[in-house]
């Protein structure tokens, strides 16, 4: 039985974990995942480097996997990270076009071009926690809590993990829109994972 | 449930269909070289690029196709169409048909050809829409027929080989009865400065796990596999090529573009996959290796192959992007069906350019071109940016 | 022979502190380039190593370097292997910066 351990969501206004608002942005401005950042008290320097989706994709992740207990040495063979989205790489598809778009001041940016794969955010992820299962990300139309369910469900069983960290994943126009729920094998009756629970957690 | 191949289609830069690249391979003919579907400024590089342009490959496909039309969907086109008609879908249809595809520049070449038709007037708007990644996918299965379910994998490199997965996966669990399962991808200006600029480009053809090794050549194509169970195959009457024995995806968790010293990724997911099989390394009678020509991905590579097959002997392990170049989304089912290929003829695809070992690995890659062998399990590994590293193993199929 | 020395002094001050402004700009162009957000010029040590230790650089950090190298000025290194000895610190940077930039 799969359980939502713990999952963290970010909008255009505020940061929520586990139920709680953590972080909410100044009046009419959009939150800024450099201040998140700071204000979560992280400390990982590569951070900066990171793209909108993978700094939002990260900090959503940071959270909760430090709740569980989980560290960021041990490698994690049975932890599985399935992300979706609906916009894939675009915000950082049109940072990597203003790089080249000039013929007179043509510098294609390598750091940036980097970024222009939706699935670096998983290798993000896993690069910081150390998370070595099965690691996947999907471009759906639009989000979409009973895809999410099956194949999140199907992953977890064909790979046997005893942990998944799963969820949504999407940034465009300065808008961050985020929700990364924590599997995990257990039975403390908290939130079970069904697709009704995760639209719950999403609107 | 015994997952089999029933069908395959291929088109790259060796040729169209699975007679045209049996014979490359078994001749050692590649062809690699500049530009010349599109201009560029990196005339110094060579690419694997398909001979066919897009009108050529319009005719392929019997013409009258409509626009908008994107490159990667044509070459995707081609290459269902084989693997549909191979496995006679149309006129043994199973009850539902599943179509999942990967790739990750999609309708890119049209795009940023008309990128400022885009943003100064409406001329170029229909190709907007066929830009995106499950549009190309949408496109390429509209051309074939009806399917159930469609759906896009976007994982760089290891994309088709995923696709591969997650088909088995829909059938495993009941959700189709049939999964036609690879991917597509054309080259495009954007990942060809991109990879440039990573400095990761081999100037001349490529030379994977050769020490004086510079870099990837970029190719483009397509492949699929149509799967299904061994009962559905035999109930329609249709002769598996092969069977899908084992696979696997793990994260090399060490950074975006790089693998790691010790090639801990590759060596999970081959370790996974076979134990996904039911085989022992000593099983293995081909490595399909991922073997890009990089500094990095080979020696990386390498060492988890020695890590994996030294202790009962390490088989005969050969690159085929030495042939087609890189495929980038494609590449996962191009080479499985090389990897096929290989079993129902019995050869090993060589690894053309080989010159030097590398000086930290204990082997070197297979060169004779089209050696005669007995192959019955094949392991092919796709690893995509990101540390999502996939294997794929194959296995001759005989009627129980 | 005084004024001699005098003229001396002057240009090994002037050519000093041409060095001195080229590296501090370095420091700023890298530190932007990089998104080293949390550091300040003054925190990076001119001849301690880039990579490796000190700032802890990868290699795609070395790539942007290189696109630095040719965006601001003018140079093109055409063999990346190059870049570990010009790379090795922000003075070696700016040594061959100053003997070699055509902006």
């Amino acid at each position: 039985m799969m359980e939502i351990k713990a999952y963290s969501r970010i909008t255009a206004d505020k940061m929520v974990v586990n139920g709680s608002t953590v972080y909410s942005s100044s009046d009419g401005e959009n939150i800024n995942l450099t201040d998140l950042y700071r204000h979560l008290g992280i400390d990982y320097p590569k951070f900066f480097k990171m793209d909108n989706l993978c700094k939002a994709g990260f900090l959503g992740a940071e959270t909760i996997i430090r709740d569980a207990g989980m560290d960021t040495v041990t490698p994690k063979k049975d932890c599985d990270i399935v992300l979706f989205n609906s916009t894939s790489s675009l915000d950082d598809d049109i940072a990597y076009n203003n790089t080249i778009e000039d013929d007179a001041n043509y510098f294609p940016s390598p750091s940036v071009f980097v970024y222009t794969l939706a699935n670096i955010v998983t290798g993000e992820i896993a690069i910081r926690n150390k998370i070595m299962g099965e690691s996947s990300f999907y471009v759906l139309k639009e989000f979409s809590s009973s895809i999410i369910y099956s194949v999140v469900k199907e992953t977890a069983q064909e790979t046997s993990a005893n942990a998944v960290l799963c969820g949504w994943a999407d940034f465009l126009n300065n808008t961050p829109d985020v929700l990364l729920m924590l599997l995990q094998r257990t039975d403390d009756g908290k939130i079970q994972f069904t697709a009704e629970n995760i639209n719950k957690l999403y609107r | 449930m015994t997952i089999c191949v029933t069908g395959i289609g291929i088109i790259s830069s060796i040729g169209v269909g699975r007679q045209a690249t049996l014979d490359s391979l078994l001749t050692g003919r590649c062809n690699i070289a500049p530009i010349a579907h599109f201009k560029t400024i990196h005339s110094d590089l060579v690419s694997a690029e398909v001979v066919q342009s897009n009108e050529q490959l319009i005719e392929l496909l019997g013409g009258g196709l409509k626009e908008p039309l994107t490159r990667t969907a044509l070459l995707g086109m081609v290459a269902l169409d084989q693997a549909y008609k191979e496995a006679r879908v149309e006129e043994q249809r199973p009850q539902r048909v599943a179509f999942v595809s990967g790739t990750t520049v999609g309708g890119m070449d049209k795009s940023e050809q008309f990128y400022l038709d885009f943003l100064n007037n409406d001329s170029k708007n229909q190709y907007i829409a066929s830009h995106d990644c499950g549009r190309c996918s949408e496109m390429i299965a509209d051309y074939c027929g009806h399917f159930d379910i469609i759906t896009t994998i976007s994982t760089a490199c290891s994309s088709a080989a995923n696709a591969v997965i997650f088909g088995a996966n829909l059938l495993k669990t009941g959700r189709t009865d049939m999964a036609i399962v690879g991917g597509s991808e054309c080259i495009t200006k954007f990942h060809l400065n991109g990879f440039n600029t990573l400095r990761i480009l081999d100037k001349e053809p490529c030379r994977p796990f050769d020490a004086s090794r510079a870099g990837l050549n970029l190719g483009e194509g397509a492949a699929y596999l149509v799967l299904e169970s061994e009962a559905s195959a035999l109930k329609r009457g249709v002769e598996p090529l092969c069977k899908l024995s084992g696979y696997a995806n793990f994260c090399d968790a060490h950074h975006q573009t790089a693998s790691s010293e010790d090639g801990e990724g590759a060596f999970l997911a081959m370790s996974g996959a076979l134990q996904n099989s039911g085989l022992q390394p000593e099983d293995i009678d081909y490595i399909n290796a991922h073997g890009t020509g990089t500094v990095n991905n080979d020696l990386s590579e390498g060492i988890a192959i020695s890590r994996l097959f030294s202790k009962r002997g390490i088989p005969p392990v050969s690159s085929t992007k030495s042939f087609t170049g890189h495929t980038t989304s494609a590449s996962g089912s191009i080479e499985a069906v090389i990897s096929i290929l290989s079993i129902q003829h019995g050869f090993i695809p060589a690894n053309l350019r080989f010159r030097n070992k590398i000086e930290e690995l204990s082997f070197v890659p297979s060169s004779d071109i089209g050696l005669k062998v007995d192959v019955n399990n094949v392991l092919t590994n796709s690893f995509g940016f990101g540390g999502n590293d996939t294997t794929l193993i194959f296995s001759k199929y005989k009627k129980e | 022979m005084e004024k001699y020395n005098l003229l001396r002094k002057i240009l090994i001050n002037y050519t000093d502190n041409i060095m001195e402004q080229l590296i501090l700009e370095l420091k700023k162009q890298i530190i932007e380039v990089l998104n080293l957000e949390d550091v300040k010029p003054e925190d990076i040590d001119s001849q301690a190593p880039l990579f490796g230790e000190g700032l802890g650089l990868d290699s795609i950090d070395a790539l942007e370097l290189i696109v630095l190298m040719e965006k601001n000025y003018g140079i093109k290194l055409s063999d990346p292997a190059q870049g570990k000895e010009i790379f090795k610190s922000v003075e070696t940077m700016a040594e061959y910066i100053e003997a070699n930039r055509k902006k």
